[in-house]
């Protein structure tokens, strides 16, 4: 435990050689004060936090070992039922199934995207702060509002994508998209990579700024072509960015929610039920709220392996000062 | 300068990049138009002319979202939601993130620590719980409760993002004021925050997007209605009976707008927020 402060604190210690002459020259009184300010300046985030984060977290795994109804004041404990229902939960095993293709589709699609628009960007000069405005803006707007127009597109007998089907000729393609088991899910997941490309987009963009030139120029002037350039120059120098970018969005496809939960609520017929649509409805909808949190936390801890990736790239990230 | 750009395209960025970049930001930029052309279509040009774009003009789908849909209400009501969460982030996170970039105190390893956690640990985990929690504190259906708990779930972002701006503050500053007989207080308050205003703006603006975007907190504990904001407004009203377009095309620009407005004017900022939020952590 004694070690434990100086990881914490190493990096908030202001240059390293000023740092420590300047503490060891502050005041014993100035030293006081600054605790006293401190502990006053910490205080509302950590009530904050404690209250409305850290309690509900412990409450959470309280809920997982117990059987609670929403009711009873003291629920029974039941162990570790929670998990071996969710073992046996065939509902639960094809909403994780729909998670994983939502994990897969929705991350390698908007890094291909994403990555594409960027380059064709790249060096681009006129209209170029337009492009970058407009290709993030989906990823900015509500979620909710992009479900609801995205909705009218897919319609079946008003809808845009049946009607541009229809004009080159695809018209035995029309369906209602969100309609159908076999194309809902694919019908959302199309919407998230819409939204989720501009984020892919702009951070490697900024990450193709720093490529050195000269070193695509000397591959250039040594006759590789587009694609060796591509592959051999320049992806491995956005590596690093392009890899947290990757994490970020495996990330935010475990939890997802929200676009699903409004353009399907999970159907038709649970083909677009992910684990985040069934556990709110097994707690809010179905009162199982143990088995809901169990579900939760699951979801969160299945992430925690990408988080810990994701903070160990960052950590090289910055230590070869490419943290942007 | 554009040596860098000639430097990987083949030659000039040619005409068949700009058609491509173009079709590009036509496709991504649709869904938008398609919402601005139906809201000011009349309702009958909506219902009869379903693909025509612009094709009459009418405020009528405004005003029925207004009047007949509620959406007055929900605007004021996301306003309510998402300005005191805001400012809420702003303030603790600037104190924090000065105390964890300057300052040394007792239990900084444990605050330190809960900082990271609230990194690490989405809303998701602990929705359920945090739903009778809230209910037995009295604070469901209530704009307090509703707006702290908005504001936690972005304090542990705003506190890293505000540590970062102090820690790159030189200290010769500090032992200057502190020369000058300034307390820690004064140091903090008149010397440090000034200099970190950029931050402060660009923190308010990306917070203030995240929470007037956020659907899932007010769905869970607004229950009763009496409160809610725009989004939450929008998908009852799809949920609701068979609805017509144009007062919901409508509703989504009311929605919508206010981001659009202020994601246009402060691109840089948001941006910056959300690539900091992402690739610092």
């Amino acid at each position: 435990m004694t070690a434990a402060p100086a990881p914490a604190a190493a990096p908030t210690v202001p240059g390293p050689r000023r740092g420590r002459r300047a503490r060891s020259g502050v005041s014993e009184a100035t030293r006081r004060q600054q605790a006293r300010l401190g502990v006053l300046l910490v205080a509302p985030a950590v009530v904050l936090m404690s209250v409305f984060l850290v309690f509900p977290v412990l409450n959470a795994v309280y809920y997982v070992f117990v059987d609670f109804d929403g009711l009873d004041t003291t629920p029974p404990f039941v162990g570790l039922d929670n998990f071996t229902e969710l073992a046996r939960d065939r509902d639960m095993w094809a909403a994780a199934w729909n998670n994983v293709i939502w994990i897969v589709l929705g991350t390698i699609g908007p890094l291909v995207l994403g990555l594409a628009m960027a380059l064709l960007l790249w060096g681009v000069r006129r209209g170029s702060t337009f492009y970058r405005v407009v290709f993030f803006l989906p990823y900015v707007l509500p979620q909710v509002a992009v479900g609801v127009v995205w909705g009218w597109i897919y319609a079946p007998t008003r809808g845009w994508l049946n009607r541009g089907l229809e004009a080159v000729g695809l018209g035995g393609l029309a369906r209602g998209w969100l309609g159908d088991p076999h194309t809902a899910l694919y019908a959302v997941l199309g919407t998230a990579i819409w939204t989720a490309t501009g984020f892919v987009f702009v951070i490697v963009l900024a990450a193709l700024r720093n490529v050195a030139a000269e070193l695509v120029d000397a591959a250039m002037l040594d006759g590789a072509s587009y694609l060796q350039r591509l592959r051999y120059v320049v992806l491995p120098q956005i590596m690093p960015v392009f890899l947290m970018v990757t994490a970020l969005t495996l990330i935010g496809g475990f939890a997802v929610f929200d676009i699903v939960f409004v353009m399907t609520g999970g159907g038709p017929a649970n083909a677009t039920e992910v684990l985040g649509t069934y556990a709110y409805s097994n707690a809010f909808q179905l009162s199982r709220i143990s088995y809901g949190t169990t579900l939760a936390l699951v979801v969160t801890a299945l992430a925690v392996p990408v988080a810990v990736w994701l903070n160990r790239l960052q950590r090289r990230a910055s230590t070869e000062g490419l943290g942007a | 300068m554009s040596r860098r750009g000639r430097a990987y395209a083949p030659g000039r960025p040619g005409i068949g990049r700009h058609l491509t970049l173009a079709l590009l930001a036509l496709i991504t930029l649709f869904p938008v138009v398609l919402v601005v052309s139906t809201t000011l279509k009349s309702t009958q040009d909506v219902r009869a002319n379903p693909f025509g774009l612009f094709s009459s003009f009418s405020l009528e789908n405004l005003d029925t979202a207004w009047t007949v849909g509620d959406f007055d209400s929900y605007l004021l009501n996301s306003v309510l939601l998402s300005v005191p969460s805001t400012l809420i982030v702003v303030v603790a996170s600037t104190m924090a993130g000065y105390a964890f970039a300057r300052l040394p105190f007792p239990g900084r390893t444990v605050a330190f620590y809960l900082v990271v956690f609230g990194l690490l640990v989405p809303f998701f985990a602990y929705m359920v719980p945090l739903y009778f929690q809230m209910r037995s504190m009295g604070l469901l259906d209530s704009l307090i409760g509703v707006n702290l708990v908005l504001a936690t779930t972005q304090l542990s972002f705003g506190t890293w993002f505000m540590r970062a701006f102090f820690a790159d503050l030189p200290t010769e500053l500090e032992q200057a004021g502190r020369m000058d007989g300034a307390s820690e207080w004064q140091l903090f308050r008149q010397v440090m925050v000034p200099l970190v205003t950029s931050g402060m703006g660009a923190l308010a603006v990306f917070t203030f997007l995240q929470q007037w975007n956020n659907f899932l907190v007010p769905l869970l504990y607004m229950p009763g209605g009496g409160y809610r904001p725009l989004t939450l407004g929008l998908y009852l009203f799809i949920g609701g009976r068979s609805v017509d377009i144009g007062p919901l095309a409508a509703g989504t620009l009311i929605t919508i707008l206010p981001v659009v407005v202020l994601y246009v004017v402060l691109q840089r900022q948001v941006t910056a927020g959300f690539l900091s939020g992402a690739v610092k952590g």
